[in-house]
């Protein structure tokens, strides 16, 4: 199986549109389909858009995010935890966090509809990682954008060299589709090494350490494998580095941030930093881009 | 392009001609000294001498506050009528004015066009007039202090007459309709025009160093001075909101009455502490350090990398109305280690 992804555009192109609609401030409608609960603060949306047509074309390139909105409630930023290679329905990973996200939890069920404009921003550099090793290495809720790239992977296999994954939260029930991955490694899929911080006498199979150690653990060709990271600003202040000292050049690590993507098309500023607004250039970057950039790994 | 000639005393006769091509907007004295941009009927309140406006032509292309969407008993309305402004014919722009414009088309006008603005540009005419400078102008050390583009019509005031460039297809629409107004340029003219630029080129007083700045910047960028910097702004962002080119803004949901709902789009400023808070709480430049010297980097450096210009004017309206005296210029000078 494989999938064409839309082009990976330079920021500030000619005029193009979203695939939400011409006003790339106005959103398509959506109409939740399922609900799960992936922890209790963490909440797995799928979704599908109500126009069939935009349902059945709706393409986006793993590492892009989409706009979320209940007009008269508010709108956010969201990753993307699902694939395009999985077509017609996509999904969100979301927090409890703030107004928007809990009228999400306490009011929206399934069947309801929502706004979503988008897909929005870069994506992972995909064509770079074919016929390569690729590592990806998640602490948090960085799982959420890194599971649509894992699905990605999985779901084209034969394109990619060994697929590994290093995933680090702070507690047991915080480990984001836990039997997910516990089936993929076991179909030897992808290798898979998971850790929390402390196992609070919890039946823990994994590891008990903070995620960089999870490094030691493998072996690779840094010439020959991307490593991909997605955290919160501890884990990147650490965990770049660290990858860096495993000997990976700075052009061979992948980041993507968080910052407050508003309008996310490069207007609005709300997540610029320097040059670069996040939403737009990215909120993709190779380190080497994100360490010339110092406020944005760490503030 | 084309030049013309106009007698001074034509200027009321060509203001009441401009109100055929679409509510006339010009600065209007609001007080000794003080001038706003307004739509006005009576041509004779028209200022163009005036240097500055208090507040810059953005403030009509993107109101400070607009409904984008709407929901009204179950009805979706996008078209954000609110913010509608019709066709508008702009009189007493500087050469830094349409440098700003030129500035907000490269940032709303590329990529994903933001279609509010575009509506609101689509049918504007400018019309331009050549000022002098004061103290706080420094337009000539960014390059903007003329401009061969992006206006319909120019005026600049000679003895007792004016020198009008026609500039585009509309602009000539103007001129072809009130032909009675206008006369070709003479030798003359032309002559006088020259003088005056370079008189007005030695008027200008203040002037900031760009040499090499978005490096000089780069090398700067954990220095002190930004700490001091930090010190002496009270971040009440007056700069941003008077600047030309500062466009940022925030989307916030209304409900003003039961069964209806806004997204309102309003103004804000990099330099306010919610500015680059994410939900969660966390601030990614809550010091107010952080702040000023992200809008320095903005204007200097960031926009420099990604559209090979500064997003700064040096229309002076910054200077004239931060309430510590934080000058722009004298930043710069600071950074460089010079003051």
């Amino acid at each position: 199986m494989s999938v064409s992804l839309p082009e990976q555009l330079p920021a500030r192109s000619a005029p193009r549109k979203l695939a939400t609609g011409v006003n790339p401030y106005a959103p398509a409608q959506a109409r939740i389909m399922r609900v799960q609960d992936l922890t209790s603060e963490i909440r797995l949306f799928d979704l599908r858009f109500t126009d069939t047509a935009l349902a059945e074309s709706f393409n986006f390139r793993p590492g892009q995010f989409v706009e979320l909105s209940v007009l008269g409630v508010g709108e956010g930023p969201f990753s993307l935890p699902s694939s395009p290679t999985r077509r017609g329905m996509f999904q969100l990973g979301i927090r409890r966090a703030g107004t928007l996200t809990n009228y999400l939890f306490d009011h929206v069920i399934e069947g309801d509809s929502v706004g979503i404009r988008g897909p929005l921003g870069n994506g992972f550099p995909v064509e770079l990682f074919e016929g390569q090793d690729v590592l990806l290495v998640a602490g948090g809720l960085g799982m959420v954008p890194l599971r649509g790239l894992l699905h990605y992977l999985i779901d084209q296999r034969d394109r990619f060299g060994r697929v590994m994954l290093l995933y680090g939260t702070r507690t047991p029930d915080q480990v984001l589709f836990r039997d997910e991955l516990e089936s993929l490694a076991r179909r030897g899929d992808a290798e898979i090494l998971l850790s929390v911080d402390n196992a609070q006498g919890k039946p823990w199979g994994g590891r008990v350490g903070v995620v960089t150690e999870l490094l030691d653990q493998v072996s690779f060709d840094v010439t020959n494998t991307y490593a991909i990271a997605c955290g919160p600003p501890v884990f990147y202040k650490f965990m770049l580095e660290k990858l860096v000292a495993r000997g990976f050049g700075r052009h061979r690590i992948f980041l993507s941030l968080e910052r407050r993507m508003e309008c996310g098309i490069g207007k609005c500023g709300h997540c610029a930093v320097g040059y670069t607004f996040t939403c737009l250039h990215g909120p993709v970057f190779s380190y080497w881009d994100a360490i010339n950039l110092p406020e944005l790994i760490y503030t | 392009m084309q030049t013309l000639r106009m007698n001074a005393g034509l200027l009321s006769s060509f203001l009441e001609a401009l109100k055929a091509f679409g509510t006339l907007v010009a600065p209007v004295e609001r007080s000794p000294g003080v001038f706003a941009l307004e739509a006005i009927d009576d041509v004779s309140q028209a200022r163009p001498d005036a240097l500055r406006t208090i507040l810059p032509f953005k403030k009509l292309l993107l109101k400070p506050r607009f409904v984008m969407l709407e929901r009204r008993q179950g009805q979706y309305g996008t078209d954000g009528a609110d913010n509608d402004l019709g066709p508008v014919v702009y009189f007493g722009a500087h050469s830094c004015d349409i440098h700003a414009l030129r500035i907000l088309d490269l940032l709303y006008l590329s990529d994903y066009v933001d279609p509010y603005y575009k509506r609101n540009r689509d049918r504007l005419t400018v019309v331009g007039y050549g000022c002098m400078p004061d103290g706080k102008c420094f337009c000539q050390s960014m390059d903007t202090s003329t401009i061969d583009k992006d206006f319909d019509m120019f005026l600049t005031p000679l003895d007792g007459r004016y020198l009008v460039t026609v500039n585009s297809a509309r602009g000539d629409d103007i001129v072809r309709a009130n032909q009675h107004l206008f006369q070709p340029a003479t030798r003359r003219d032309v002559q006088e025009y020259l003088e005056r630029l370079k008189e007005r080129e030695k008027a200008f007083t203040l002037s900031l160093d760009v040499t090499d700045l978005p490096y000089v910047l780069e090398l700067k960028k954990d220095d002190p001075v930004w700490e001091e910097l930090g010190k002496k702004c009270l971040c009440c962002g007056s700069c941003s909101m008077v600047c030309p080119t500062c466009a940022c803004f925030n989307v916030r949901d209304e409900c003003p009455e039961e069964d209806s709902a806004q997204r309102v789009r309003t103004w804000d400023a990099c330099l306010y502490r919610e500015y680059a808070l994410v939900a969660g709480g966390h601030n990614f430049r809550a010091a107010r350090a952080d702040r000023v010297k992200n809008r320095y980097y903005h204007k200097q450096e960031a926009f420099v990398r990604e559209f090979g210009m500064p997003s700064c004017v040096g229309c002076g309206r910054c200077i004239e109305n931060c309430p510590t005296g934080i000058n722009v210029v004298e930043v710069f000078q600071y950074v460089r280690g010079e003051a």
